[in-house]
């Protein structure tokens, strides 16, 4: 029994000293295959890129960072991932996710186990908000860009316009899945707040082939400003359909994915596509005073990847992960409550990341200060337009 | 006033755009009685085609017909050969539908690893320009789609009626075995028709392919209405076909508008139902033939 017990001793402290001298490991939980991956890996390149970073200076507390890959290919994949990082490879947190479902399923993994997650990239409300002592999210969500396309009709879209913000009639459409619900939701509550004339809020199914009735009906309503949540294909179509009908708006707002591609502009038509809105993710048309490192950000990565970044992704998942890590550094250890004590002290200020917008963790652990950015089309490039701070060209409305 | 007709117009218009997809589908449900999943895929892989063709030859769409058209009728009919065919002595047919199901997929993710999910754009060479007809203003394209959808469908018609192999196609489809016992080579019929099914999704591609872009899931948007107008019009009925079409294309048009967009899909799937329970055979259906069952 003695020698036993002596033994037991021995071997934990023997596997204490093998990971003191080891690397430390985080997991990085993105989709890597299946429809998702091109921007699963797009975001997971970003987490790459500032771990490089801080191993190049020395790592997180004196220790080389590890990151491990699970690949987040639907939601039950998602959660063996999790579970195999954590168990299997022994990681000390968990950064991911870019889906939002894959998210809310792999982070309830992580929080029965007691190890930390950290969302830098999945939009959806529901990500925080469901009591997770461990999930930190950096990223701006669905709220913040229902916030940002209604501030934009307020302070410059509806002055443009000459009109009082409680003139402008405004149209919501979106997509009827939760993304573009959850988003149109918002843009109706904060534009009631504003004192909008919100004239229609009207979903549509993703797949739809045909939205002329829609844009009669937004004609018939005789409204200034439409907003729209989307995705790609009914970007296109809403866009060719109001153009096709003689639909003449003070302006379109467009939100996330769809909006924000070449190809959407591609297939409408650069002159259909002109001054044309979108609120989403920082890209790179943002001021570099305003996001400093951004421009090295893009030369590491075409350093590392031959070829320039494919979306803001990327540097949206490095501005998170350089404030996780940068936290972590100075935590007392890599037990799961000093990391989390470590990340409640993060205050950094707008204008000081890379993506422009400060971190700070507040209620229900969401950034406080995760913002999304108002582009514009203009002359065939998506440029930054709003907010004044962070913009490269000036917004152009009624041109 | 106007708006009204310009709904019925854009009603009409999209109806002509289900009817040129929902043609080559009723000819293959009604006949090789196989409920055939992939058909919105022949769909997509005809647009890519068009797509690739217009790109890389730079020729106006509607001339990569002459080339898309013979492709897919080599698709369609390689599937009955060697993957229906084969699945015909299983003991349930109902294998066939997931044989069907299985090639979807795998169309779908063949055409996320070649193009990814991005879209493609066709160059539409001016075929989305305006002109207006009286009140209102639809799109070239939306015409040649239309004008297109009731030659296709006269076209089968005659062919189905006045030639020998369109009655072969028809004794096959109203019993097997009778058809077996004159002389009808059945399987043929079977790889012949799955063909022409396939080609007539083709034909509608490049006239689609200028209007809409390109992704590797576009036919699963068209393919479950195109199952809709099928049944709606009475299975394997080719006039059927294009009046449901016309019919869906209308009450999605008037419902988007007069209802809401976001109850359209609610509004097109009850009047299908009703439709199907005052007549449960379909608009221009006859009593379903049970003959693929005997041996």
């Amino acid at each position: 029994m003695r020698l036993s017990s002596i033994m037991a001793t021995a071997a934990t402290a023997a596997l204490l000293a093998g990971s003191a001298a080891a690397d430390v490991k985080f997991g990085a939980l993105y989709p890597f295959s299946g429809q998702l991956a091109l921007l699963g890996e797009e975001s997971a390149r970003g987490v790459e890129i500032a771990v490089e970073e801080f191993n190049a200076n020395g790592g997180v507390q004196g220790e080389e960072i590890t990151l491990v890959r699970g690949d987040a290919v639907d939601n039950n994949q998602a959660i063996g991932e999790a579970r195999r990082l954590i168990a299997r490879e022994g990681v000390k947190a968990i950064l991911g996710t870019y889906s939002s479902s894959r998210s809310i399923a792999a982070s309830q993994v992580a929080e029965l186990s007691g190890i930390p997650y950290f969302e830098l990239g999945a939009v959806a409300d529901e990500v925080t908000g469901r009591d997770l002592q461990y999930l930190y999210r950096t990223n701006p969500t669905a709220e913040d860009m229902g916030r940002m396309s209604v501030q934009m009709i307020v302070d410059e879209i509806a002055p443009a316009l000459g009109k009082d913000p409680s003139e402008v009639r405004v149209g919501i459409i979106h997509e009827d899945s939760s993304y573009g619900t959850s988003v149109a939701g918002h843009q109706e509550r904060f534009g009631e707040e504003a004192g909008l004339q919100i004239a229609t809020v009207q979903g549509y199914p993703a797949s739809t082939v045909d939205m002329s009735s829609l844009v009669l009906d937004l004609q018939g309503r005789d409204v200034d400003v439409v907003m729209q949540t989307s995705y790609q294909n009914d970007s296109v179509l809403f866009l060719q359909q109001a153009n096709e009908s003689g639909f003449k708006l003070g302006a379109i707002i467009g939100g996330g994915g769809g909006y924000s591609m070449v190809p959407t502009a591609e297939a409408v038509g650069t002159d259909v596509i002109e001054g044309v809105l979108d609120v989403d993710f920082t890209q790179y048309t943002v001021d570099p005073a305003y996001a400093p490192g951004m421009e090295d950000f893009v030369e590491t990565y075409r350093e590392k990847y031959g070829e320039e970044p494919r979306s803001g992704h990327s540097l949206n998942n490095y501005v998170g992960a350089m404030a996780i890590f940068a936290a972590i550094d100075g935590a007392e250890s890599f037990e799961p409550e000093a990391i989390v004590e470590a990340v409640e002290q993060i205050d950094i200020p707008e204008g000081e990341t890379a993506a422009g917008y400060g971190i700070q963790f507040g209620e229900n652990n969401q950034n406080e200060r995760a913002k999304m950015m108002g582009m514009q089309w203009q002359d065939g490039k998506l440029v930054t337009v709003y907010p004044a701070e962070a913009a490269t060209s000036e917004m152009k409305i009624g041109q | 006033m106007q708006t009204f007709l310009q709904i019925i117009a854009n009603g009409l218009m999209l109806g002509g755009l289900f009817a040129i997809v929902a043609v080559g589908l009723t000819l293959i449900f009604g006949i090789v009685k196989v409920v055939n999943f992939a058909h919105g895929e022949f769909l997509m892989v005809g647009m890519y085609l068009t797509f690739l063709l217009t790109t890389g030859l730079g020729v106006h769409p509607y001339a990569t017909a002459v080339a898309v058209i013979p492709i897919l009728f080599v698709l369609g009919a390689v599937t009955q050969r060697l993957l229906i065919q084969p699945l015909m002595q299983a003991r349930d047919e109902h294998i066939q539908i997931f044989a069907t199901v299985g090639l979807s997929t795998a169309l779908i993710n063949l055409a996320l690893l070649i193009f990814g999910a991005d879209i493609a754009n066709t160059p539409n060479y001016g075929v989305r320009s305006q002109i207006e007809i009286g009140p209102v203003r639809i799109l070239e394209g939306q015409l040649w789609i239309f004008l297109a959808a009731i030659l296709l469908v006269i076209g089968l018609q005659l062919f189905l009626a006045r030639t020998n192999t369109g009655r072969a196609i028809r004794a096959t489809a109203q019993n097997r075995a009778a058809a077996r016992l004159m002389g009808i080579n059945d399987r043929f019929i079977y790889v012949l028709t799955f063909g022409i099914g396939a080609a007539c999704v083709g034909f509608g591609s490049a006239l689609i392919a200028p209007l809409y872009p390109t992704s590797p899931t576009i036919g699963t948007y068209f393919v479950l209405i195109a199952f809709v107008i099928v049944v709606l019009g009475g299975l394997g009925s080719i006039p059927g076909a294009f009046f449901g079409a016309l019919i869906i294309g209308l009450v999605d048009a008037l419902s988007g508008f007069y209802i809401g967009s976001d109850l359209r899909e609610a509004v097109v799937f009850g009047i299908f139902l009703v439709i199907l329970i005052l007549k449960p055979s379909g608009l221009f259906g006859t009593r379903v033939s049970q003959s693929h069952v005997s041996p």
